[in-house]
């Protein structure tokens, strides 16, 4: 059992790095937080990188095989598709989905860009 | 004993001085009819009632009265079990009001466990987050609002990995 403590100092500190606007926030997160061992520490982190909605962040959690809504688990992809729904401004991430669809080497990560992409179409 | 036959009891009847004695006025008398009852006389035999006609007809002492006095008897009893029955109503209607007050009272006492145990509940929540964050505030210090005001991102680079590697080791 993790004590009450640690996790909430981690999720303070993913979403204060987060909301941080510095941008080599973006690379702390995808180095420290989504290639954790820990599907709730995954989960948080690909959460934070898509409420950044920018370019960068958003093409960690879309495009990188095992990471944001291409992730082992099920959990953590439905939680980043989740938030990508629920972006005022869909027009990056649709950018990225549309560029994945018809460029990304991996048939998985194409057919997962290609259902998100037409869930964001019809929200 | 006399002649009961309806000839000789005609006779009496009409020919009263034949049959009938005179009797002296006597103011000592205790009889109470003897001063209006055939102006004195006194008759000497029964004849109103024949014992012939007793053994035929029922007499009113006998079966009537007794179905007459069964009859008021039993119509006594009905009133008496209607006045008894209005009673018992009465007592179940009693009974009833004080049964669904009862009731209520304890609808009332059921409804007042949940909110006290809510309130509890809130005041343990309460007295926890207070625990925590004043536990935060004088250990750590880490909040959203520090970390995503920080501008050293080698120690905010630091701060994610040893945060989250405490978290890896404790899972």
């Amino acid at each position: 059992m993790v004590d009450k403590k640690i996790v909430k100092d981690v999720t303070n500190v993913i979403e204060g790095l987060g909301l941080n606007p510095n941008p080599e926030t973006i690379s702390i997160l995808e180095d420290v937080g989504t290639n954790s061992k820990v599907d709730a520490i995954r989960e948080m982190t690909a959460r934070a990188l898509v409420k950044k909605n920018m370019h960068d962040s958003l093409k960690i959690v879309i495009t990188n095989k095992g990471k944001g809504i291409n992730d082992m688990s099920t959990v953590v992809a439905m939680s980043t598709i989740n938030e990508l729904l629920s972006l005022d401004d869909k027009s990056e991430a649709m950018k990225i989905l549309e560029d994945t669809v018809e460029m990304h080497s991996d048939e998985e990560v194409r057919d997962n860009a290609r259902s998100v992409k037409a869930l964001m179409a019809l929200s | 004993m006399a002649n009961l036959s309806i000839p000789s009891i005609r006779e009496r009847l009409f020919n009263t001085s034949k049959h009938e004695t005179t009797t002296q006025r006597n103011s000592n008398s205790t009889n109470p009819f003897a001063a209006s009852s055939f102006k004195g006389n006194v008759l000497t035999a029964d004849v109103f009632e024949s014992s012939s006609k007793k053994a035929d007809q029922p007499s009113f002492t006998g079966k009537l009265k007794a179905s007459a006095l069964v009859g008021s008897i039993s119509g006594i009893g009905e009133k008496f079990q209607n006045m008894i029955n209005s009673v018992v109503a009465f007592g179940n209607r009693m009974k009833e009001n004080v049964v669904n007050g009862w009731n209520k009272l304890n609808n009332i006492e059921i409804s007042f466990t949940p909110a006290k145990e809510k309130a509890v509940s809130m005041f343990n929540s309460m007295k926890d987050t207070l625990n925590t964050s004043v536990s935060d505030l004088i250990s750590s210090g880490i909040s959203v609002k520090s970390v995503s005001k920080m501008d050293d991102m080698a120690a905010a680079r630091q701060l994610a990995t040893d945060k989250i590697a405490q978290w890896e080791a404790a899972a």
